[in-house]
């Protein structure tokens, strides 16, 4: 049972984080409806970003967060004005897969080039630190994560709700072509779109750095999770993307608490399956003509 | 003028047949062999990916069930000819194709994105099996297969042939799809999957079909080279460069064309060999993959022969239209028909 | 064909002449090549081939093992070479792909025609290379594969460069606790190991005799290698208070170990860990180095080591490289170490054919800056690694008495914080 709960608490705690992750990817599919597959990717660079400004400049990760969403903010830019614009309507929904996955394995390429394929890792000296909570325990840097990931999303829904951009990014969610219609720039909705969606990997990439050892091909086990999370919480919702972390996280620390940890890999796959096979638009996802 | 088509691939069996005849060195017919491998793979990807539009990204998935399946049987197995894992070829492709089934019924009713993150999870959830199910699979321990008792001199040709025939196969069952009325379908699904189930396309039956057979040959295709290595590890087995390779292969050589992903093969993974034995100690390697992969998917977007197409039938149009009063421009629809001239005129 | 253009401007220096002599016959001629007749009259270069990791997961331990080929290379020309003939390495890159390796070394035996070929690195790769060579009859001595799987193939021509099997190298360990009084052993042992081909047999392997001895088993855990968080596991293991934890690790695994474990203020009295302790300046770095302290592990080199050619090689490195003994990897030490056994074929017998490399090295010892090895037929030494602990901050061999430079301490002290 102390196992069980234990397990829990821990779930919570990463799920924050891998919501954070996610809420960026299924972003990006609302409004430019294009499955980002270098999400993970852009989480490990930000990852070694931080890294960077740890081990050469004593800039704690935490505090380096504004510095790599602004990085990542005009990478992500970039990418979508280099490649992902150029590319043709009809073929957009096939190939746009094909070049987030080449843009994924470009940026391996290069943070293996730049750093080598050795697992690093931000050794920050509150890394050790844990409180125990009536006998459970729980580390100060999942902790942290976990608030930090709130105040992130927090950001993020008021970005999406409260502004006049965030306004255009739900439209153009909703119905595309009213949005344009209305003024809508669905080019720059779509390029900032993609930037925020980098942006929310630029927080998510200090969390994890300061959480687990990375190298640059840490990207594959990240999308293959993040999949399963943004299918979960319903393709293009932000709130889906949140709980679905939170329920997926969790799940799988439970299985590797009572199971075996071999298997808690497994959980998120099967919670796939099962989302696929039961309710195929997911939590909060919505039906559309043509879509799931 | 070009070759009816029948005459093409006589000619293209006949090269293969007779290549190693020549005495050629056993470096190259490794390279061959791998080569052979990829070709066949993305003719077979092509069926779904090209002609029906619907971009799988777990093939290597079914790369991998073959590998251990031909493994599993051959585990502690003595040969005497050698010749047995091949014989077994069609049931591993069989093996293949059964697990593929339920895996399209449940992915193919949804999107192509949807779909091509059901198997990309997919790929990954065989690679997690392969590791965790020790006692099938050997785990990280690897699982060898028997070696191959063939003699050193001649050591690549069995597989050089195994391989022939399967890459001539799907070929061949290319071309017959294209001409029948499964290959029509496929090609309007690709088009407007909702307009076609409008009109009677029986769509769901003709993807899993497509989607069934081409990861069958894939799996074959998976058993053929783990008897080559001898000994397979789960990483390896089941890679997701594979799948990548495989689509850029398409991609590069045409979509939806009868020869573009042999064309692809021949010269991405032969360039691919022989640029990382020179190259690779200058770190670029992922780096130049990645790159070359956008640049064709930006640049060059059908591939090669479709734009090589494109260009020849805009010369002869126009060499037509500047020959005095000839009938206003329908494309000399010669040889094989591809997905282009299937629509009549091509979604680019 | 394009390819024999690229070889020409890219070709290193010993391999121009006789590669492109040889490739212009290349579509041409036919069959293959044995070893021996490559082997050409004195003064000629002599090319070994050797297919390692420049790029890809194992690139950072690939190209350790391409500096220790290399440094060994420049260090015999500078004595004269082998038989007074130069050494030339022809390293090309695999990417750590097994397909690639295959293909890596039917070029070097079949297309470049090199003399001799030594191995990459990691066994994953090093089992589909051996084949190749074997089957050209090629001698395959190799730095980096030593899992169980490479000497089940019994190769006649393959040899491990290291003093014991990857999976033995923990017995070691079992060694010395065995040699303890019996007031002082352990009495429950605990065991976490990663799910790869060598890490769990190596904690297998000690638990196997641990248990013979009548120490108990209170908790095992086979973890899969993507595990990142062991708050699970570990906490299991401070639940069940054992004398020794033994781990069978690889590196990222080991430090998150012992990271957890102080979190949790847990210190068992003896702990080992195949993997990861051995680093000399990872694994301060990674876990504290206020919390190393009587950790053990295994290694076959270390910086200090006082075996035949280290001293040699160690001031090499630095002066070639940079950096000092601690950043050495040994990975370099062990590709160093092929080439010195090349070396003492050599002049052993007066000959550097791979028939003649294949018959001299099934007997005897010989010498090399991982102390003195010696091979069974199938290619597996017959050594023992050291038993090294952390000891004020440094690594020390610590057992069998032969090569310890201080005694062990015993029990673990408690974390530093």
């Amino acid at each position: 049972m102390h196992a069980l709960i234990q397990g829990v608490i821990l779930g919570i705690l990463t799920g924050g984080v891998y919501a954070l992750m996610a809420s960026g990817q299924t972003l990006i599919f609302g409004i430019m409806k294009v499955v980002n597959l270098a999400q993970g990717a852009m989480v490990i660079m930000a990852a070694f970003l931080a890294y960077q400004l740890f081990t050469r400049f004593g800039v704690d990760p935490f505090l380096a967060i504004p510095i790599t969403t602004i990085v990542m903010f005009g990478f992500g830019v970039g990418v979508e004005l280099l490649f992902l614009r150029p590319l043709r309507r009809e073929d957009k929904s096939e190939l746009s897969l094909l070049v987030t996955f080449a843009v994924a394995l470009l940026i391996e390429g290069a943070l293996s080039v730049m750093w080598g394929t050795t697992y690093r890792s931000i050794n920050a000296n509150y890394a050790n630190s844990s409180w125990t909570l009536w006998g459970y325990q729980i580390t100060l840097v999942r902790l942290w994560a976990f608030v930090l990931s709130l105040v992130a999303l927090g950001l993020l829904f008021w970005l999406l709700n409260r502004t006049r951009f965030g306004r255009a990014v739900r439209a153009t969610v909703q119905n595309p072509e009213s949005a344009r219609l209305l003024g809508v720039e669905a080019q720059w909705v779509s390029a900032l779109g993609f930037g925020l969606g980098a942006a929310t990997a630029a927080a998510a990439g200090s969390v994890y750095g300061l959480l687990y050892p990375f190298y640059p091909g840490s990207h594959y086990d990240l999308i293959s999770r993040l999949l399963s999370i943004v299918v979960l919480g319903g393709l293009g919702s932000v709130g889906g993307a949140v709980v679905a972390g939170v329920i997926v996280s969790t799940s799988s620390a439970i299985v590797a608490a009572t199971i075996s940890p071999a298997w808690s890999e497994m959980t998120f796959f099967v919670i796939l399956i099962l989302v696929l096979l039961i309710r195929p638009q997911g939590l909060f996802g919505n039906v559309d003509r043509g879509a799931i | 003028m070009r070759l009816p088509s029948v005459l093409r691939g006589g000619v293209f069996v006949a090269v293969l047949v007779t290549v190693p005849m020549f005495g050629l060195q056993h470096w190259f017919l490794n390279l061959l062999v791998f080569v052979l491998m990829y070709a066949t793979m993305s003719s077979a990807w092509n069926l779904v990916g090209g002609f029906a539009g619907y971009p799988s990204l777990g093939h290597a998935g079914f790369f991998g069930i073959g590998a251990y399946t031909i493994a599993l049987i051959f585990k502690d197995h003595v040969l005497t000819t050698g010749y047995e894992p091949f014989l077994l070829l069609p049931l591993v492709g069989l093996v293949g194709a059964l697990i593929g089934w339920p895996i399209a019924l449940i992915s193919m009713r949804t999107r192509a994105d949807v779909f091509a993150i059901v198997t990309i999870t997919f790929l990954f959830v065989v690679q997690t099996l392969a590791f965790n199910l020790h006692d099938l699979t050997g785990g990280s321990q690897g699982a060898a297969l028997p070696i191959a008792p063939f003699p050193a001199a001649t050591f690549e040709l069995p597989f050089y042939y195994v391989l022939s025939a399967l890459l001539i196969f799907t070929v061949g069952l290319t071309f017959a799809t294209m001409r029948s009325k499964v290959g029509l379908s496929l090609v309007s699904i690709r088009a407007d999957e909702d307009k076609a189930r409008g009109v009677g396309v029986r769509t769901i039956g003709v993807k899993v079909l497509a989607f069934s057979v081409s990861v069958g040959i894939t799996a074959m295709v998976g058993a053929v080279w783990a008897y080559y290595q001898s000994f397979i590890y789960p990483q390896f087995a089941v890679d997701p460069l594979v799948t990548i390779a495989i689509v850029l292969m398409t991609f590069l050589g045409g979509r939806g064309t009868l020869w573009g992903p042999v064309l692809g093969a021949v010269i991405l993974e032969s360039g691919q060999q022989l640029l990382t034995y020179q190259l690779g100690a200058v770190q670029l390697y992922l780096i130049v993959y990645a790159l070359l992969f956008l640049v064709i998917i930006l640049l060059l977007p059908r591939g090669i022969l479709p734009t090589i197409e494109d260009r020849l039938r805009l010369r002869r149009r126009r060499r037509r239209a500047d020959a005095a009063a000839a009938p206003p421009g329908n494309p000399t629809p010669s040889g094989e028909p591809d997905a282009a001239t299937m629509l009549g005129g091509g979604a680019s | 064909m394009q390819q024999s253009n690229r070889l020409w401007r890219r070709g290193g220096v010993g391999v121009v002449a006789a590669a492109v002599a040889l490739t212009l016959g290349a579509c041409a001629s036919s069959g293959n090549n044995s070893g021996a007749s490559a082997s050409l009259k004195s003064g000629t270069p002599l090319v070994i081939g050797a297919s390692v990791s420049l790029t890809g997961d194992f690139a950072d331990s690939g190209k350790a093992v391409q500096r220790g080929y290399q440094l060994w290379a420049n260090e015999v020309n500078a004595k004269g070479g082998i038989l007074g003939r130069k050494v030339t390495m022809k390293i090309v890159d695999d990417a750590s792909s097994p397909t690639q390796v295959v293909s890596n070394y039917q070029n070097l035996i079949n297309r470049d025609k090199v003399n001799l070929v030594v191995g990459p690195f990691s066994s994953l790769l090093t089992v589909p290379a051996s084949q190749v060579a074997n089957r050209y009859s090629y001698a395959f001595l190799e730095p980096a594969g030593g899992g169980p799987k490479v000497f089940a193939q019994n190769l006649h021509n393959l040899f491990f460069v290291q003093p014991a099997p990857t999976t033995k190298s923990g017995d070691v360990f079992a060694d010395w606790i065995l040699s303890l009084p019996a007031s002082a052993r352990p009495k429950t042992a605990a065991y976490t190991e990663l799910d790869d081909p060598f890490a769990a047999p190596i904690a297998e392997n000690i638990r196997a005799r641990f248990e013979a001895a009548g120490i108990k088993t209170v908790y095992k855990q086979v973890y899969p290698a993507e595990t990142q968080d062991f708050s699970a596991i570990m906490s299991k293991v401070v639940a069940v208070n054992p004398d020794v934890l033994v781990g069978g690790t690889q590196n990222n695994d080991a430090y998150a170990q012992v990271k957890t474990l102080v979190q949790l203020k847990f210190s068992p009295k003896f702990m080992f860990l195949s993997n990861g302790a051995n680093s000399p300046l990872e694994f301060p770095t990674k876990v504290g180095p206020q919390n190393t302290q009587g950790i053990l592990s295994a290694g076959d080199w270390f910086p200090g080591s006082t075996a035949t050619g280290s001293a040699d090689f160690t001031a090499a490195y630095s002066k070639a490289y940079g950096g000092t003994a601690d950043t050495i990897d040994n990975s370099s030490a062990e590709a160093y170490a092929v080439g010195q056994v090349l070396e003492d074929v050599a002049k052993k017998t007066g000959k550097i054919d791979n028939a003649t490399i294949i018959s001299t090295l099934h007997q005897g010892t010989w010498p090399t800056l991982l102390g003195d090895l010696s091979w069974g037929p199938n290619g597996a030494p017959s050594g023992s690694f050291n038993l090294i602990q952390w000891q004020g901050g440094k690594l020390v061999p610590a057992y069998p008495a032969a090569v310890a430079q201080a005694k062990p301490i015993y029990p673990k002290p408690n974390w530093g914080g």
